[in-house]
C-alpha cells in the first residue's frame, strides 16, 4: 500500500470542554488539525496486528460495550457481598479523559448494575478520585450523569487532602482517603491505558490508584519523593497488600484500552491477574506507539486537548511521555531516570543544569511546542522551561498565571494571538514542517503529511523490534510470565 | 520562593461554617468564627485548597492587588549547616522539593535554621506545598526530623498525618520479597544517594 493510501483526512479532535481548569470552549477558535497540510494515520493500518475495537465504532458501540461489560462482570464471584451491605465503586479521573469519557462511564454504570443484579445489594456508591484537580471528578460525575444514575447522595469526588485513614502495611503506616474505604466492600474500576509510564514504568500499573487517586498526600508524597523512580509504585502494592484493604477488596473491573480504542472489559477477583494482562497491553500495544514516536527526528509538538499540559494525547501517548521518547521508558535498567519524571525534574540545579551528567535531556526532537489548547491543574513550568513554547491566546496565558501550580509557566513561554500565527512562527523558527498533534484523535493520530511519511516508513521495523527484542526484555525486567499472552486471548 | 499572586475570598452569604476550609489549609490562613469562614489575607499563599474543597462553593480565588514574594534567603545562613541538614535527610541542597513552586532543599533547610519548626511555618515562609499541596509533605517532614524536630500533626485538621517509609528505611525482607516483581529498590537508593552526594558549585 502506498503512503498516500495510508494518509487520511484529519480525525475530528476531541471537543473543548467547559471546566474550571481550561478556558471557555468558545475561545478555542481553531484546531491545528484543521490547518492546511495536516492528515491522519489509522493505528490499525500502521500496526495491522492491533486487536479489533469495540469503541470507537458505530452508533451502538457504547451499547455493545455495556453488554460486553455485563457479560464479563457476571462471571465474577460476588457471593460474599450481602444484600444489606454497602459497596464503593472506586474510579479515577483519568478514565474520563479516554476516548471522550463515555466508555469509562459506561463501565462504571455496568459495574453498578452487575453488583445489584448479582447480589441484591442496593447501597452501591461511587467514589471518584483525582490527580491534582480536586474538582475534576465532580465535573465528570455530573457530565456523564453518574449522579442521577447512582441516585442522591451516592456519588462523591474525593481528593488527597480530604480526611484520611491510616493503613498499616508491610512498610509501616501509609494513608488512604477515608471516604474511599467507608463501605463494607470496594470495587476497583479502572483501565489499562498506560498514561504515566514515566512514573509507574508499567510495574503494577493496575494497582497504582491505591497509592495515588485513592490515597492521601502522605502516601502520594512517598511515591514521588521517598523511594526513587523505579521503586515508587511499590507504595501502591504496599497499601493493596494490607490486611485492611484486602478485607474490603471485592474485585476489579477494567476497561481494556489500547492506543486505538476500547478492546474489551476485564473483570476478576484477582487484581494481580488483571495486572499481568494489563502489563502485556501496556508493553506491546502502547509500547509500539511509544517506540515509534522515539524514531521522530524533529518536529513541532501541538497541544490541543482538554487536559493538563502533560496529559494531552496522541495515539494513546501523552505529551509527557513524548518528551521522554528519546529514551526507552519501559527499560528499567538502561533508563533509571526518564528525561521527564518528577524525580528527574527535582534533579536540576539552580543554574538549570542537571545534578548528574547522566540525566537525559527532554526529547531534543521537539523543536517547539505550540500550546493551542490545554488545561492548568498540573505543575507544567518544567515543560515550558525546557521546550520553546508558544501559547495561543491571552486568555489562556492569564489562566496559567492565576493557577497555583503554574505561576511560572508563562515566565518561559510566549503568546501568539491566533493558532495560525503560532504555527507560522513555529515553522519559521524551527525550520521543520513535521508536526505531531496531541488532540486525542480517536483510533489514530493527526499530524503533518511529512511526519506521516516518516511514521509510515518506520512502523514495520518498530513492530518487529518491540515483538522480538524489546518486549521479552521488558517482561523479564518485571518478572512477568510471557504465558499471560494465552490467558489474554481467552479473555 | 514563591510569587503570591492570588488569595482566597469567602462569600459569607454562601458559607455555612462547616470548617472543611480550616482543615485543608496548609498555612492556617482561614478560620471559622461565628459560623463564617474568614481569610487572614496576608497569610494566604494562594494554594486554592479551601476553594477546591468547600462543599458549598463559597470560596473563590482572586487576584491580589499587590502581589508579593515569600522566600528565605539561603545566603544568610551557615552553608555548612544547610548542607549537613540536607545530607542527613538524603537530599542534594539544590534539588527541587516542590514541583509547583520550585522550592529547593536548601531553602527549606534555611527556613528550619531560621526557626520554622512545623510544616505550616515552612510553607508560609518558603511557599513550598502551596501549589498542589500534595507531593512535598514528606521532604518537609524528613528535613524537620533531620533537624531533630518532632513535628506533631494537628488532631483537629487534615493538613498532614505522619512521616512514611523511605528508600533508607525500607525493610530488607520486603525488598527481598518483591524485588523480582520489577521494583528496583536498592538501585534507586543508590541513585538517590548519588544525587545527594554530588557536589554543586554555589
Amino acid at each position: 500500500m502506498s503512503n498516500q493510501n495510508l494518509k487520511h483526512a484529519p480525525i475530528m479532535p476531541i471537543a473543548p470542554k467547559p471546566s474550571q481548569y481550561g478556558i471557555d470552549p468558545s475561545l478555542v477558535k481553531k484546531r491545528v488539525a484543521e490547518l492546511p497540510g495536516m492528515c491522519s494515520l489509522q493505528l490499525t493500518e500502521l500496526f495491522p496486528e492491533l486487536p479489533p475495537v469495540i469503541y470507537p465504532g458505530g452508533e451502538d458501540a457504547l451499547d455493545k460495550l455495556y453488554q460486553v461489560a455485563m457479560e464479563e462482570l457476571r462471571k465474577v464471584d460476588m457471593s460474599f457481598i450481602k444484600e444489606d451491605q454497602s459497596v464503593n465503586i472506586l474510579a479515577s479521573h483519568h478514565g474520563f479523559t479516554l476516548l471522550g469519557g463515555q466508555p469509562y462511564a459506561v463501565l462504571i454504570k455496568a459495574t453498578r448494575d452487575a453488583i445489584i443484579e448479582k447480589t441484591g445489594c442496593r447501597d452501591v456508591r461511587l467514589r471518584a478520585g483525582v490527580g491534582m484537580r480536586f474538582r475534576e471528578t465532580e465535573e465528570y460525575i455530573k457530565r456523564y450523569g453518574l449522579d442521577e444514575y447512582f441516585g442522591p447522595g451516592k456519588t462523591r469526588g474525593v481528593a488527597p487532602v480530604d480526611e484520611g485513614i491510616p493503613i498499616e502495611t508491610e512498610v509501616g503506616t501509609l494513608y488512604g482517603i477515608k471516604a474511599v474505604y467507608d463501605a463494607d466492600w470496594i470495587v476497583h474500576c479502572h483501565h489499562t491505558d498506560v498514561r504515566e509510564v514515566h512514573f509507574h514504568r508499567q510495574v503494577d500499573k493496575a494497582v497504582k490508584p491505591f497509592g495515588m487517586s485513592y490515597a492521601r498526600i502522605e502516601t502520594r508524597s512517598t511515591y514521588h519523593q521517598n523511594l526513587g523512580p523505579r521503586a515508587a509504585n511499590f507504595t501502591a502494592r504496599a497499601i493493596f497488600e494490607s490486611k485492611f484493604v484486602q478485607s474490603k477488596f471485592a474485585f476489579a473491573s477494567f476497561l481494556n484500552v489500547g492506543p486505538h480504542g476500547v478492546i474489551g472489559v476485564d473483570a476478576d477477583n484477582d487484581l494481580y491477574a488483571v495486572n499481568d494482562r494489563a502489563t502485556f497491553i501496556g508493553c506491546q500495544l502502547y509500547g509500539k506507539v511509544m517506540t515509534l514516536f522515539g524514531k521522530i527526528d524533529e518536529c513541532i509538538a501541538v497541544l490541543d486537548f482538554p487536559c493538563p499540559v502533560p496529559y494531552v494525547f496522541s495515539a494513546g501517548v501523552i505529551y509527557a511521555n513524548f518528551t521522554g521518547a528519546n529514551r526507552d521508558l519501559y527499560d528499567m535498567e538502561d533508563t533509571p531516570l526518564p528525561p521527564y519524571t518528577w524525580y528527574t525534574e527535582a534533579f536540576y540545579k539552580r543554574d538549570g543544569k542537571p545534578i548528574l551528567d547522566s540525566i537525559p535531556p527532554l526529547n531534543p526532537a521537539i523543536k517547539m511546542c505550540v500550546h493551542n489548547y490545554a488545561w492548568t491543574g498540573y505543575p507544567s513550568a518544567f515543560f515550558s522551561d525546557h521546550v520553546p513554547t508558544v501559547v495561543v491566546g491571552r486568555e489562556q496565558a492569564d489562566l496559567f498565571d492565576m493557577e497555583p501550580m503554574n505561576i511560572e509557566y508563562m515566565s518561559h513561554a510566549v503568546v501568539a494571538k491566533t493558532t495560525e500565527g503560532a504555527m507560522d512562527f513555529a515553522y519559521k523558527v524551527t525550520g521543520t514542517d513535521k508536526v505531531i498533534i496531541f488532540d486525542g484523535a480517536m483510533g489514530g493520530l493527526n499530524c503533518s503529511e511529512s511526519l506521516a511519511d516518516l511514521l509510515i516508513a518506520k512502523a514495520p521495523e518498530v513492530s518487529k523490534e518491540v515483538d522480538e527484542v524489546l518486549m521479552p526484555k521488558w517482561f523479564r525486567q518485571r518478572g512477568v510470565d510471557i504465558s499471560i499472552l494465552d490467558k489474554l486471548e481467552h479473555k | 520562593m514563591k510569587r503570591v499572586t492570588i488569595m482566597a475570598q469567602v462569600d459569607p452569604e454562601i458559607c455555612r461554617g462547616c470548617r472543611v476550609c480550616e482543615k485543608v489549609c496548609p498555612v492556617y490562613a482561614i478560620h471559622v468564627t461565628d459560623r463564617k469562614a474568614k481569610v487572614t489575607e496576608p497569610d494566604c499563599r494562594g494554594c486554592a485548597n479551601c476553594a477546591d474543597r468547600c462543599p458549598f462553593h463559597a470560596i473563590t480565588m482572586v487576584k491580589r492587588e499587590e502581589p508579593f514574594t515569600v522566600g528565605v534567603d539561603v545566603s544568610k545562613f551557615d552553608r555548612e549547616k544547610i548542607d549537613a541538614l540536607c545530607a542527613k535527610a538524603h537530599f542534594n541542597p539544590q534539588q527541587v522539593l516542590c514541583y509547583c513552586v520550585g522550592v529547593r532543599a536548601e531553602e527549606v533547610a534555611a527556613a528550619i535554621l531560621d526557626g520554622a519548626d512545623t510544616p505550616d511555618k515552612i510553607s508560609s515562609r518558603t511557599g513550598i506545598r502551596t501549589g498542589c499541596t500534595i507531593e512535598c509533605i514528606q521532604p518537609i517532614l524528613r528535613l524537620l526530623e533531620a533537624a531533630g524536630i518532632e513535628a506533631k500533626p494537628d488532631p483537629n485538621g487534615w493538613q498532614w498525618y505522619g512521616e512514611t517509609v523511605t528508600a533508607w528505611t525500607m525493610p530488607e525482607e520486603v525488598k527481598a520479597k518483591y524485588a523480582s516483581h520489577g521494583f528496583y529498590f536498592d538501585e534507586d537508593r543508590k541513585l538517590l544517594d548519588q544525587v545527594a552526594a554530588t557536589g554543586v558549585e554555589d
